[in-house]
C-alpha cells in the first residue's frame, strides 16, 4: 500500500518536473496545481465549464462550479465557502455590505428567452414589453386577446387561458426580466418592482430554470422566461420582443450585439450596464432583455491571486468561447471596465 | 481494556475482587458521564440553535413585531413581509395529507396484519416502506412532470364537476397549488404511519382478538372493538409523527406548490408553506429585512412543530389513562 503510493507520488513528481521543464525548473512542482472553487449562476455554467480545461492548460488553476443559482452564489462567497460566486443580478447595497470587499465584475453577456407553450401556432410569436408586463399584471388572461392579436395578425391565436409562469426561488433571471418590464411599463414598476424575486399577481411560480421549463412543457397556454442557453438546448419556442426601434427581435448573438451597442464609451460604475429596453439607436435587431452576468470576487482572501488570473483570462480569452453558447463576447468599454475592477483584487 | 487486563495478571499483591469492583465502578461512572453529556448536548443544542434562529430573525421581529404572524404579504421589493400565507398554506396542506393518510395507512396496516396472506404481506410491507425511501426531490419533479399534470388534467375537473358548488374547488385547474402538494405530501406520509400502523396493530395481544371472536363477533367488530381501540394512543402518536413530516418537509412542496403570496379560498391556486418559503429564499434574500424574516419563518415553524409534539405526548398521555380506566 505504502510502496504504491510513493511510486505513484513518484510517477506524479517526475511528470510535473518534465511538463514544467526548463521553462521553471526551479518552482515547486506543487505550485503548478492550485485549486479553485465557485458557485452560483446556472446561467453562466454552459460557458464556465468550458472555460475549466481551458484555465486549466493555461495556469494550472483546477476549477470546480457548481451551478447552484444566483442566490446560492452570493451567499456562498459571502460565507466564504467558496473563492468566487457568481450571479447574474449585480449585489443590492446590503448584500454587498455583508459581502465584505468583494468586488462585482462582468464577465459574460446573454439574454432571457420567453419560451411559451400554445399548440397549433403556424409560427414564430410576437410579444412587446407592454403586453407581456400586463401579462404578469393578470390583466391579459387569455391568448386571444385584441393585444396580443394585434401583434400577430398572421398567427391563429387560440382562445386559451394563459399561464404566465415565474420562478419562485431567488433567480437572476427574475432580476433581468422584472428590470425590463419595470423599464417599460410604469404600472408594473409600481405595481411589482425589480428583484431577484418579486411578488407577482398572478401566475404558477416554480423553483430553478428546470421547475419553470416543467410546468411551462406540461401546461398549454404557459409562458415563462427562461436565459436563452436554456431554452436552446432543451428545444422550446420563445417569443420575438418588439425594441425601441420597432423591430421584433430575437435573443440570438446579433440581438444582443446591437443591444450593448449604445453603452457609454467609458463605463466606470456598475449601474451603466444597464441594458434592457436599450435606446431606438441600438438598432432593429436589439434585443430587449439582455444582461450581464456577473462574478463576485472577495478582495482579501488567501485565494485572490488564482481568482484575478482566472477573471483576467475569463474577461479576454475565456470570451471566444461564448458565441457557439449565445453568450455575445463582452464589449470593449466593459472589458475596460472589468480590468478596472480586477485590479482590486489583491489577496493577503 | 487490556491495561486492566496486565495488571491483574501481573499485579499478584492486589485482591482480584477489588480491581473488579473498581473497574466496575470505572464503567459506571464512564456510562453515566456519556450519557449525561450525550443529554446535556442535545439539550444545549436545541437551545442554542433556537437561539441563534431568534438572533437572526431579530431585525424582522424588531421590523415588524408579532402581527407578523398575522400579516399576508411578501413583497422584497418594498420589504413589506408577513407569515399569514405560509402559516395557512402549512396547516392546510398538512391537514389534507393527514385527512386523506391516516385512513389509507391504517387500512393498509389492517390488510397487512389481518387480511393479507404472509407470503403477500412481507413484499407488500417492505414495498410501502420503500416508497419513503424516495428523495423528496425526485418525488418534487415527479409532481411537476408527471402527477400535477395529472391532477390538473383529471382530478381537478372531475371535482370540479363533481363538487363545484364548494368554493375551495372553484377556480381554473393548475398543475401547481395547495391540492398537488398536499396529495404529495400525503404519499410522504403514508409509508411512516402505515409502518407503524402495522407495528401497532401485531403487538395487539392475540388472545384478545380470540376472545372478542369467540365471543361471536364479526371480524370488524374484532378490529374495531379491539385492535384499534387497543393501538389507538399509538395511532395518535402516529399520525403526529406524519404531521411533523407534512409541517416540515420543503423541497418537494416547492416544486409543486406555485409559490403563491396571497391566500386564496380555492384548493386549485398556488400558495406557499413555511418550509417551502424558508428553502426557496434564504440563499437569495436581497436585504437584511428579507433574510431576517425568512428566519422570523423558521421560527414559527419551530414553535408549532413544538406545540404539536406537546400536544402529541398530552395526547398519547391521555389515551392511556382513559385504557387504564376501561
Amino acid at each position: 500500500m505504502k510502496k504504491a503510493l510513493v511510486a505513484a507520488l513518484g510517477v506524479a513528481a517526475l511528470v510535473a518536473i518534465a511538463l514544467v521543464g526548463g521553462r521553471a525548473a526551479a518552482a515547486p512542482a506543487a505550485k503548478t496545481d492550485t485549486a479553485i472553487t465557485g458557485t452560483g449562476s446556472s446561467f453562466v455554467f454552459p460557458l464556465v465549464s468550458k472555460w475549466i480545461p481551458e484555465v486549466a492548460k493555461a495556469y494550472g488553476i483546477n476549477l470546480t462550479y457548481s451551478p447552484t443559482g444566483s442566490g446560492a452564489g452570493i451567499a456562498g462567497v459571502t460565507a466564504r465557502t467558496v473563492d468566487f460566486g457568481a450571479s447574474d443580478a449585480p449585489l443590492s447595497a446590503d448584500q454587498l455590505a455583508a459581502c465584505k470587499g468583494c468586488v462585482v465584475i462582468p464577465w459574460a453577456l446573454s439574454a432571457t428567452s420567453i419560451p411559451y407553450n400554445v399548440p397549433g401556432l403556424s409560427g414564430r410569436l410576437r410579444l412587446d414589453g407592454p403586453t407581456l408586463a400586463s401579462i404578469y399584471l393578470g390583466k391579459i388572461t387569455s391568448w386571444n386577446a385584441p393585444a396580443i392579436k394585434k401583434l400577430n395578425p398572421r398567427l391563429d391565436l387560440p382562445s386559451l387561458k394563459i399561464t404566465p409562469v415565474f420562478r419562485s426561488d431567488s433567480s437572476g433571471t427574475t432580476y433581468n426580466f422584472t428590470e425590463y418590464l419595470s423599464s417599460v411599463s410604469g404600472e408594473f414598476k409600481s405595481k411589482v418592482g425589480n428583484n431577484t424575486s418579486v411578488n407577482f399577481p398572478t401566475g404558477v411560480g416554480a423553483r430553478g430554470s428546470s421547475g419553470v421549463a416543467g410546468v411551462v412543457s406540461k401546461t398549454e397556454g404557459a409562458l415563462t422566461y427562461v436565459d436563452v442557453a436554456y431554452s436552446l438546448t432543451n428545444h422550446f419556442t420563445f417569443a420575438a420582443v418588439k425594441n425601441r426601434a420597432g423591430g421584433y427581435a430575437l435573443p440570438g448573438l446579433r440581438g444582443i450585439k446591437q443591444a450593448v451597442s449604445k453603452l457609454p464609451k467609458k463605463v466606470t460604475a456598475l449601474s451603466q450596464l444597464k441594458i434592457v429596453d436599450p435606446p431606438k439607436g441600438a438598432g432593429k435587431q436589439a434585443y430587449p432583455i439582455s444582461t450581464f452576468t456577473y462574478v463576485i470576487a472577495p478582495t482579501n482572501t488567501k485565494s485572490a491571486g488564482d481568482v484575478r488570473k482566472l477573471v483576467y483570462w475569463a474577461v479576454t480569452q475565456g470570451q471566444k468561447f461564448g458565441p457557439p453558447l449565445f453568450f455575445e463576447p463582452l464589449p470593449v468599454t466593459v472589458q475596460a471596465f472589468a480590468y478596472r475592477e480586477i485590479k482590486k483584487i489583491q489577496g493577503v | 481494556m487490556s491495561t486492566v487486563d496486565d495488571t491483574a495478571a501481573h499485579g499478584a499483591g492486589l485482591a482480584a475482587a477489588g480491581l473488579e469492583r473498581r473497574g466496575l465502578r470505572l464503567g459506571d461512572t464512564l456510562f453515566r458521564g456519556v450519557a449525561v453529556a450525550a443529554a446535556a448536548a442535545s439539550t444545549f443544542l436545541l437551545g442554542w440553535i433556537a437561539f441563534k434562529v431568534l438572533d437572526l430573525a431579530w431585525p424582522s421581529i424588531e421590523h415588524f413585531g408579532l402581527s407578523f404572524v398575522w400579516t399576508e404579504a411578501w413583497d422584497p421589493v418594498t420589504e413589506q413581509f408577513g407569515a399569514l400565507t405560509f402559516v395557512y398554506g402549512t396547516a392546510l396542506t398538512s391537514l389534507i395529507a393527514l385527512v386523506i393518510a391516516v385512513p389509507v395507512s391504517i387500512g393498509i396496516a389492517l390488510f397487512l396484519t389481518e387480511i393479507a396472506p404472509r407470503r403477500l404481506a412481507a413484499p407488500i410491507a417492505t414495498l410501502v416502506e420503500l416508497l419513503a425511501a424516495i428523495p423528496s426531490v425526485v418525488l418534487g419533479l415527479w409532481g411537476i412532470l408527471v402527477f400535477g399534470p395529472w391532477v390538473a388534467q383529471h382530478l381537478e375537473p372531475f371535482l370540479q364537476d363533481h363538487f363545484g358548488f364548494l368554493p375551495i374547488f372553484s377556480g381554473s385547474p393548475s398543475q401547481a397549488g395547495i391540492l398537488p402538494a398536499a396529495l404529495v405530501l400525503t404519499i410522504m406520509i403514508v409509508p411512516i404511519t402505515s409502518a407503524i400502523c402495522r407495528e401497532l396493530f401485531l403487538r395487539v395481544p392475540r388472545d384478545l382478538t380470540d376472545g372478542a371472536l369467540a365471543l361471536g363477533s364479526t371480524r370488524w367488530e374484532a378490529i374495531r372493538g379491539v385492535t384499534l381501540t387497543y393501538a389507538a394512543p399509538g395511532i395518535a402518536a402516529a399520525v403526529l409523527l406524519g404531521l411533523g413530516r407534512a409541517f416540515g418537509e420543503a423541497i418537494a412542496v416547492t416544486q409543486v406548490i406555485g409559490g403563491g403570496n396571497s391566500i386564496n379560498v380555492s384548493w386549485f391556486a398556488t400558495g406557499d408553506t413555511l418550509a417551502s418559503r424558508i428553502a426557496s429564499q434564504y440563499q437569495g434574500a436581497t436585504s437584511q429585512l428579507q433574510a431576517g424574516s425568512i428566519l422570523y419563518l423558521a421560527a414559527i415553524l419551530m414553535a408549532i412543530s413544538l406545540v404539536t409534539n406537546v400536544a402529541a405526548q398530552l395526547i398519547v398521555r391521555r389515551f392511556e389513562k382513559a385504557r387504564r380506566a376501561a
